[in-house]
């Protein structure tokens, strides 16, 4: 979250003034940089997951990873994972899926995205926060050396944002700015 | 040895019949061959596509005021779309019918998240006294607190359907109108005795399934395991019905597409909607 607060100051202030208004609604501009920030926080997630499903990883570094990457979901978040074979859902807890995903017994593991993302509308839940989904496509492959190309597959990932006013004190002024969250993941494996 | 170089060939060929149109950017992302492009990836964007409310390809979100913003060819190019053509049974004849009313220059008809009149059907697992059983959980959208929340509408649930058989004519056991005078002492024969104690309501008796269900798992006996799939209903276009579901598949006619379409006369809305909720 850290890392977020002086990008989300500067993407904020820098259009606070002249665009949001002063209530909670979310204007298309504001949406805009929701967006953007949203997205910056899911390629972030893509990359954590690279890291942590790649066999060169080393334990320590795959566990600070998980570390960084669960820092960008809310308390609670689940992946939700089901195949073309079964479309029954399999939950898991966010760090439960990371700790799967670097326990996989392939030699080299090879996570790359397509160039295709869709961000939903904004929806205001009862407590006044912002929901969202982000859609993105995943190709994984995983070698192992015996058998040579042995597993790949492509999901479609639908992930929760969660979008809320917050305020922080800056020399002394408060200032308003809006935060971003990942929430529940649905993963689907897709015929592609 | 010669089997190597044509084993690797294979490998190659197969694998790039396996991942057709799928190369790298600059940035090492997959370039897209057009598929997830043309999938119709969330019901928001099954939404927007009918209200012609986003570009083509999804990139550009129209508002209100922008000049393609609920255009009318851009909406019959999209609703085109958006049917399954690979296993539905829509006739085409029906569709061009639906595409006319909806994009109609006087009345023209847009769907609209918060509008209500269309709701979810959720496929569900639930394990009840030990064993895996379907539950079909129906949702709708209402207004809560500061913004929207899905609440539980209805349930079917195959044991409390087959729980609740009221007999009708002669097999209908009742309570004689003079039980009053014996201070309803037959209540024990009528109950303990019979196992349709249903027989003892009012005409018009509904049973009411979802606070069964929400009873049943405060005591444990039903215990939820998970999510099979989600559709939704649509009765927001008038004197029309269509379901909504997703179909992941090859090819680009993919995700939230129209599976169902029905042009209602009077009265059908209710057969349909007692049809969903498996009601007689």
């Amino acid at each position: 979250m850290k890392k977020y607060i002086p990008s989300l100051l500067i993407f904020f202030l820098a259009t606070s003034i002249s665009v949001f208004a002063q209530d909670d609604s979310i204007s298309p501009q504001r949406k805009q940089a929701i967006d953007s920030l949203a997205l910056e926080k899911v390629k972030d997630l893509s990359k954590y997951i690279s890291i942590i499903g790649s066999k060169e990883t080393q334990f320590s570094e795959a566990t600070r990873v998980m570390d960084r990457a669960e820092e960008l979901f809310a308390p609670d978040a689940e992946m939700g994972v089901s195949s073309i074979n079964t479309n029954e859902i399999a939950y898991y807890k966010i760090r439960r899926y990371f700790e799967r995903l670097m326990a996989l017994n392939y030699d080299r593991v090879n996570i790359s995205w397509y160039d295709i993302h869709y961000i939903s509308d904004l929806e205001r839940q009862p407590d006044g926060r912002y929901v969202g989904v982000i859609t993105i496509y995943q190709r994984f492959e995983g070698t192992s050396q015996e058998a040579g190309l042995n597993y790949r597959d492509t999901t479609k990932k639908d992930i929760t944002i969660y979008v809320e006013k917050k305020q922080t004190q800056i020399s002394g002024r408060t200032i308003e700015f809006w935060d971003v969250l990942l929430g529940d993941v649905r993963v689907t494996e897709t015929s592609a | 040895m010669r089997i190597v170089p044509l084993i690797t060939l294979i490998t190659i060929i197969l694998s790039i019949h396996s991942a057709p149109g799928q190369t790298l950017n600059s940035s090492g992302r997959i370039i897209d061959d057009g598929r997830f492009a043309a999938a119709t990836k969330q019901v928001n964007q099954f939404f927007r596509r009918f209200n012609a409310e986003e570009s083509k390809d999804g990139t550009i979100r129209y508002l209100p005021g922008d000049e393609n913003y609920h255009n009318e060819e851009l909406r019959k190019s999209f609703i085109n779309i958006l049917f399954d053509n690979e296993t539905s049974d829509v006739s085409n004849e029906l569709k061009r019918e639906f595409i006319n009313h909806v994009v109609s220059d006087t009345y023209p008809q847009f769907l609209n998240f918060h509008g209500g009149e269309w709701f979810s059907e959720v496929n569900t697992v639930f394990n009840y006294n030990g064993k895996r059983q379907d539950v079909v959980l129906f949702l709708k959208l209402q207004p809560q607190g500061l913004g929207y929340e899905w609440v539980i509408e209805n349930v079917s649930f195959e044991p409390f359907t087959a729980a609740f058989d009221k007999p009708t004519g002669d097999d209908k056991k009742f309570l004689h109108p003079l039980s009053h005078e014996l201070g309803f002492m037959n209540l024990r024969k009528a109950i303990v005795e019979n196992p349709k104690p249903e027989s003892y309501t009012p005409d018009g008796y509904e049973p009411d399934y979802l606070t069964l269900f929400l009873y049943e798992i405060k005591n444990e006996r039903l215990k939820f395991v998970t999510v099979k799939d989600t559709k939704f209903h649509f009765f927001q276009i008038d004197n029309w019905y269509f379901e909504l579901s997703q179909f992941n598949r090859p090819g680009f006619n993919t995700g939230w597409l129209i599976a169902n379409l029905m042009k209602l006369d009077d009265g059908d809305k209710q057969i349909i909607l007692n049809y969903i909720y498996d009601r007689n």
